[in-house]
């Protein structure tokens, strides 16, 4: 499909149009010197020039807390669904990679209807990453760029935006695009400078092999003490889950309204990292220690989700966890770096 | 076309309703329930798995089905650990539960024709255990010997006392039973489970081993069995995690690569050998 | 189904958490129609010895309290700790760093032999008496309460979380204290409170008191990384630490 451009006030007008239509719009907005996604109310509040927003999209692909069922206390339960169409705009390709992961592993195996339901109606609008943020990595995991995932893909170049619609979803939403033009060969070309610069520029943490390597990597480095020697130092604050775009872990809880009759079934975010997440009832913890939570983690991401996933590896190099941990412990460079140094430890 | 969502797929949280039709305690923190489902289908569980029960507003918990898929209706033991198991010790015929599943892998009933079978259980691994042992009785002539191994840790906690006076009467079985604490009451043997692995007399190196006991059991019984030169691949082992969802999303079961909601709980001893976290 | 007989009582507090029952609103005429409030000072001059559920707010700062306290207890099906003076001792429990003449002299001058003045080094609730339940907080969390109430109500053993702050401070997008070089004790502290206070811009102040098992040796090596000195995480911790659970 074509390619469109969009000067800046034109763009301007197509989001304003979008919302004008009553479209819900999730975009990126300035929350004091950071960035969140966060309802769009207005086309001049997008920041589409933010380095990385302070939570992932995730939270609105699988919500922070998420009804699955209404009940009747001790009763019967139906279905409820928290699938509202939205459109996300201003997706980076890394947290792209990482919905387009979390809908493979919600639909393998036993298909998840609420997740699903809701992504359906969510139209992805990416956008190539204008600015690196201090903790990026994502051309080491060559998610620095997306050329598949999205139904619309924006890139800035300079005095325009061009606009990729892939879908018929991002078709459609092209129809609120007024005065577009095709771009021209010379447009492509600065787009493809862009990208091409991204797919290097985005590495402030470097990773010392390709990222396919990883899960081979992780066969031999379950015994290494960097385990150890890092978890010494970890909070089991949950941080680097909560800002990690790629976990998906969740508990499940039961909320009673006050008439002590009725009530709702909800989801919520959980984490790996977190003290009791492998505790049963009676109180026995299987993954008690620290260090055992800590590479678990790193295991999931280079390897256990991969195995499920055809290969895909599930850190996207976004570096929220490297800003987010106090302890300076959950880069997980440092810690695959180390390993392929010392591959022979373990 | 699903009636709850809509469109063609089914909402794998929604529990189905099950009724209670006949309860009682097993002892002091066992209670033992017959339940059916109130849509008249069988559940069509093998051996092996669990269902999660909930009491709406109250939670959901894995419990592992402890009858026979040959008798009618299903039988779980819930121990008494917390709200929800509370609240389903309280539970009386005719009243509800909500059901999902049966999930998860299961024993081994086709492979196992014409072996001989070992039943390793330590406390309340009777339970998942009894499922197998039972289908196996009610196809006895498919099988070989059967040695049902159970070990308690006192005299007042024994599981299914009458059911084990039928076992041990009967001519085509070995039941021997230990308790790890000796009792005014209790003649029989003492000392943990791993003491009567020496006493079996079916050829442990060609028969199945099938283990079911609390955390701590697991690297006992499995060290002794190897030693009595049982392979590895003959071992069958039904593990306990958190199993939260059932259905392989939420993260909180698994062992290293594996979920045991999904791959367990039943598993082949050797396909565990590069997952430490098992055991 | 009888509803639940619940009286409130209080001890050395300011009876802020009282106040955040009372304004939950709405949902205080729903807490009301749940269970029979025999006794609250602070709401109603009735008073009664017959109840199923104490809610205790405050801590203990004299000989005469111990013994109302067990009183409270031996009549109470449950005991309910309210607020960081009742959970941990609260900011109370800052007299337990000085001697008690020195802290009676300087606080009642020369009427400090006073009999009615007479006090003691703070405890918290459950340094008296068992206590079932805490709701957690300085002040507490009226939805957190609400909650608890809830499950109480329906048998069921309330959702009091087991991890840091950290965890709802991260979900509402706050940039970490620790960026701005200031000692939150997020990392450390139980969560619960919704991280009402670095999401108005402060560090933790740690009135939830210390998760089952905080990382102090991470805390200790941590304040390094950040050029500051252990002294600058202690005295942020005296407020409601002092005397209380991990020492650095």
């Amino acid at each position: 499909m074509s390619v469109s451009k969009l000067n800046k006030q034109q763009f301007g007008q197509f989001v304003d149009a979008i919302l004008a239509a009553g479209r819900k719009v999730v975009g990126v907005v300035a929350k004091n010197d950071r960035f969140v996604f966060n309802t769009l109310k207005s086309a001049k509040d997008l920041r589409l020039d933010y380095d990385v927003t302070i939570l992932s999209p995730r939270k609105y692909v699988l919500p922070q807390v998420e009804p699955l069922l209404t009940f009747e206390v001790g009763g019967d339960a139906k279905s409820v669904k928290q699938n509202e169409p939205m459109i996300l705009l201003g997706i980076h390709p890394y947290d792209l990679i990482a919905i387009n992961q979390m809908d493979e592993l919600f639909s393998e195996g036993e298909y998840d209807t609420h997740y699903m339901d809701r992504r359906k109606n969510i139209t992805l609008v990416a956008c190539d990453v204008a600015k690196a943020s201090k903790n990026v990595f994502a051309s080491s995991m060559e998610t620095a760029v997306a050329d598949k995932g999205y139904d619309i893909l924006i890139t800035d170049i300079g005095d325009a935006y061009l606009l990729d619609a892939a879908t018929e979803k991002g078709q459609a939403l092209m129809a609120y695009a007024k005065g577009a033009a095709a771009a021209t060969a010379e447009d492509l070309k600065k787009r493809n400078a862009i990208q091409e610069a991204n797919k290097t520029g985005l590495n402030k943490h470097k990773l010392n092999c390709k990222p396919s390597y990883l899960p081979k990597l992780m066969e031999t480095a379950y015994n290494h003490p960097v385990w150890e020697e890092k978890a010494r130092l970890c909070y089991s604050c949950g941080s680097c889950n909560q800002v990690c775009p790629t976990c998906y872990c969740f508990d499940v809880q039961d909320r009673v309204n006050w008439d002590l009759k009725t009530g709702t079934r909800v989801r919520c975010w959980d984490g790996c990292l977190l003290e009791n997440f492998a505790t049963v009832a009676g109180n026995h913890n299987f993954r008690k220690d620290r260090s055992a939570r800590f590479r678990h983690r790193l295991y999931r991401k280079a390897k256990y989700v991969p195995e499920k996933i055809g290969g895909q590896i599930a850190c996207v190099g976004c570096g929220r966890c490297v800003t987010a941990c106090t302890a300076d412990i959950a880069n997980p460079v440092t810690v695959y770096n180390r390993l392929m140094e010392e591959r022979t430890i373990g | 076309m699903c009636e709850c969502c809509g469109n063609g797929q089914k909402d794998i949280y929604l529990p189905q309703m099950a009724t209670i039709t006949k309860h009682r305690m097993l002892n002091g923190t066992e209670f033992y329930m017959h339940l059916e489902l109130d849509s008249g289908k069988e559940l069509g569980h093998t051996p092996g798995q669990f269902v999660e029960v909930s009491i709406a507003g109250l939670g959901e918990a894995p419990i592992s089905i402890s009858s026979s898929p040959t008798q009618k209706g299903f039988e779980l033991v819930v121990r008494n650990v917390g709200s929800l198991t509370k609240a389903i010790h309280k539970l009386t015929a005719g009243q509800k539960v909500g059901i999902r599943g049966p999930f998860g892998s299961v024993y081994p009933v086709e492979l196992a024709k014409g072996r001989d079978l070992v039943f390793i259980c330590g406390g309340i691994g009777l339970v998942p255990q009894r499922s197998f042992i039972r289908y196996v009785l009610d196809n006895r002539k498919d099988y070989g010997k059967v040695t049902v191994l159970v070990g308690t840790k006192c005299y007042d906690m024994r599981l299914f006392r009458e059911e084990l006076a039928m076992w041990q009467e009967r001519k085509d079985m070995t039941l021997m039973e230990t308790v790890d604490e000796s009792h005014d009451c209790w003649d029989g043997n003492v000392g943990v489970v791993t003491t009567l692995i020496p006493k079996i007399e079916s050829d442990l190196p060609k028969s199945l081993v099938l283990v079911c006991g609390p955390p701590v059991m697991y690297k006992f019984v499995l060290m002794a069995l190897s030693e009595a030169e049982a392979p590895a691949k003959n071992i069958y082992v039904n593990l306990e995690r958190r199993m939260k969802c059932g259905v392989g999303k939420c993260g909180h079961c698994q062992i290293n690569n594996l979920y045991v909601c999904q791959d367990g709980p039943v598993f082949r001893w050797s396909d565990l050998t590069a997952v430490p976290e098992a055991i | 189904m009888t509803k639940p007989r619940v009286a409130i009582f209080d001890f050395a507090c300011c009876e802020g958490c009282q106040l955040q029952i009372v304004n939950l609103e709405e949902e205080i005429l729903d807490l009301i129609g749940t269970v029979d409030v025999v006794e609250w000072r602070e709401a109603m001059s009735e008073q009664s010895h017959d109840y199923d559920i104490a809610i205790i707010e405050g801590s203990i700062t004299r000989l005469e309290d111990e013994k109302r306290i067990e009183i409270i207890r031996s009549r109470a099906k449950i005991l309910i700790a309210l607020g960081a003076c009742a959970t941990i001792g609260g900011v109370n429990k800052l007299k337990n760093n000085f001697s008690i003449t020195d802290v009676k002299s300087c606080v009642y001058g020369k009427h400090a032999d006073m009999p009615h003045l007479d006090t003691y080094y703070t405890k918290a609730i459950d340094e008296i008496v068992p206590v079932d339940f805490k709701v957690h907080g300085c002040p507490i969390n009226g939805r957190e309460f609400a909650a608890i109430v809830r499950a109480l109500l329906l048998g069921k053993k309330p959702f009091v979380p087991d991890y840091p702050v950290c965890v709802e401070c991260k979900a509402l997008e706050n940039v970490c204290r620790w960026e701005y070089n200031e000692p939150c004790l997020g990392p450390i502290i139980r969560a619960g409170c919704e991280a009402k206070c670095p999401s108005a811009g402060y560090r933790c102040f740690g009135c939830r008191g210390y998760v089952d098992h905080p990382n102090v040796d991470a805390a200790r090596e941590v304040i390094d990384k950040y050029g500051l000195s252990l002294d600058d995480l202690r005295t942020r911790m005296v407020l409601f630490g002092s005397k209380q659970g991990p020492t650095l």
